[in-house]
């Protein structure tokens, strides 16, 4: 008779990763992971229900308070399912000024999510200097759009403020200092023993499974695959700007955190693009009569392809308002991420998909 | 002028033949050209043969929304099904009849379903047929589902955010306890 080998470890709910509710029932085997389940609902907002008794103006701002790091792309997807639906074109000034906020946010949310893999790994020097780079990001979205974290951009139609020449100098000087000094982090990332130590080779998502379970952003190319929702269906300006869509055949947690890092440089390629090229021109289209109808619309989040759904019927209120958030996706991948590692793992692995937990439960 | 819409030709024809009708497909672009494609199932057992024609084809499964018809004093159900395929986007969409409402599982075919099948269990109260794990996803076990099938008035959807009756009842409640 054998006794068992493997005995039940909860763990959680807060602090797993990051400061947010996320419970892992582990099975191990020694100190080795053989079977990861979750539970979440601890941040269950009911924002799908409230949405339904706002009216679609007052949805813009709801939906911009559904994640904090990409709350800039909850707006600006929410604004097109809305012009979707109505048939609304924006102004060509508005496709490029809210790309240009879209990037400038996904360039302080990667570093942030790298900073925070610094933090967990013990790397604190790392982590504090990660920060600092991203401080100057955050003194962007500081100077031209007024706040560091909800940037109020988007509205129905285009965006709600005009940047000022003087701030397209701003951005640019700006980009200047930022980029040698994420140039130096990628290479520290790419090459330090020790992070890589601890990265390389960790939570593997094989290529087919990450296509069973259906992962998208960073997550997914970091697996190989080359989705990218800027390219496959291009939106607001992205048709005209030029970037790549970075891929590596790693799998692991370091291989996700380049792809993060080498997206935050083509985030630079689109910005400067967008500071050269914006066309003068009104920045609002008017709005149009609300008929009931049925829209989708969908942008690539710092964490990969937010999808939005409408019903509209005769008033101003949707009849449904539906979101799925990229972290929806991934949270399933970690079963396959965890498998076989250790429990010292689990808060890097839960790190590397770059989990939000309040906009997975809205 | 016709427009050309992107999207498979065969798949569409296929999905087509699903809807029963060409009066119960549409198709739509947004404003940059984008496709989407909107079939609409006459009954919720044709689901699995459309997505398992879908799901041959390569195609990913994004979202899956439920919701409430409110139309001539009938609740109905439907649910819209939203697949992506080489950046076009599939939408199949299920009625589900007002008596009994339930609909077959894809987890089996697309394993991300999973845990969209279980929010619609638990905010619908839409059956789902042969979902291998069917536990509740965000909601507590004590919370009735269908959560959303309910007309809740704003102001007491939002007593637990902006007064103090959530924190009494809890302070009460342990008084019972104690």
């Amino acid at each position: 008779m054998s006794t068992p080998t493997t005995f039940q470890m909860p763990l959680g709910p807060v602090h797993v990763a990051l400061e947010e509710p996320v419970y892992f029932h582990l099975t191990v085997d020694g100190e080795i992971i053989r079977k990861v389940e979750l539970t979440s609902g601890h941040v269950h907002r009911g924002m799908e229900a409230l949405a339904s008794q706002r009216n679609l103006i007052q949805n813009t701002t709801l939906t911009e308070r559904v994640c904090s790091l990409c709350s800039n792309s909850h707006s600006f997807t929410y604004c097109m399912a809305v012009e979707n639906v109505l048939g609304i074109v924006i102004p060509p000034r508005a496709r490029y000024l809210r790309v240009m906020a879209e990037e400038i946010k996904r360039v302080a949310s990667h570093l942030f999510n790298t900073a925070i893999q610094a933090h967990i790994i013990g790397y604190k020097s790392l982590f504090m200097h990660v920060m600092e780079v991203r401080e100057m990001m955050q003194d962007i979205k500081e100077t031209v759009y007024g706040n560091r974290m909800n940037l109020a951009s988007n509205c129905i139609g285009g965006v709600k403020c005009d940047v000022e020449p003087r701030h397209f100098d701003y951005i640019l000087s700006m980009l200047d200092k930022v980029e040698p000094a994420v140039d130096e982090i990628r290479d520290i990332y790419d090459n330090d023993p020790m992070l890589l130590g601890r990265t390389r080779g960790l939570g593997l998502l094989p290529f087919e499974d990450a296509v069973r379970l259906g992962v998208v952003g960073p997550v997914a190319r970091g697996s190989g695959i080359t989705h990218d929702v800027r390219k496959d269906s291009p939106y607001a300006a992205y048709p005209e700007l030029e970037f790549d869509v970075i891929h590596r055949d790693g799998c692991c947690v370091n291989s996700r955190t380049l792809v993060r890092l080498d997206e935050v440089f083509q985030s630079f390629r689109i910005i400067r693009q967008c500071c050269e090229k914006c066309p003068d021109g009104p920045v609002t289209a008017p709005m149009n009569q609300i008929h009931p109808a049925e829209a989708c619309a969908r942008s690539e989040a710092p964490r990969g392809e937010v999808f939005y759904y409408i019903r509209t019927n005769d008033t101003d209120m949707p009849a449904r308002l539906k979101w799925r958030v990229p972290s929806y996706m991934n949270w399933e991948a970690l079963g396959v991420m965890m498998r076989d590692c250790t429990v010292a793992d689990v808060a890097l692995i839960t790190n590397s998909i770059d989990p939000c937990v309040s906009c997975t439960e809205r | 002028m016709q427009e050309i819409i992107k999207g498979r030709p065969a798949l569409i024809d296929a999905l087509t033949g699903d809807s029963g009708s060409p009066a119960a497909v549409h198709h739509s672009t947004d404003a940059y050209g984008n496709a989407y494609h909107w079939f609409k199932l006459p009954q919720p057992r044709r689901l699995t043969q459309a997505a398992a024609r879908l799901k041959e084809a390569g195609a990913r499964l994004c979202m899956i929304s439920a919701y409430n018809r409110h139309q001539l004093s009938e609740q109905q159900q439907e649910i819209c099904y939203h697949f992506e395929l080489e950046g076009v986007i599939y939408n199949l969409t299920v009625n589900l009849g007002s008596e009994w409402p339930s609909v077959p599982s894809i987890t089996p075919l697309f394993a991300n379903a999973d845990w969209h099948e279980r929010e619609m269990m638990e905010l619908y109260a839409i059956r789902v047929e042969g979902h291998p794990d069917p536990r509740r996803l965000f909601l507590d076990e004590e919370l009735d589902a269908g959560v959303l099938n309910e007309a809740v008035p704003l102001s007491v959807m939002m007593n637990g955010a902006c007064t103090t009756d959530l924190w009494e009842r809890i302070l009460k409640d342990r008084g019972n306890m104690a």
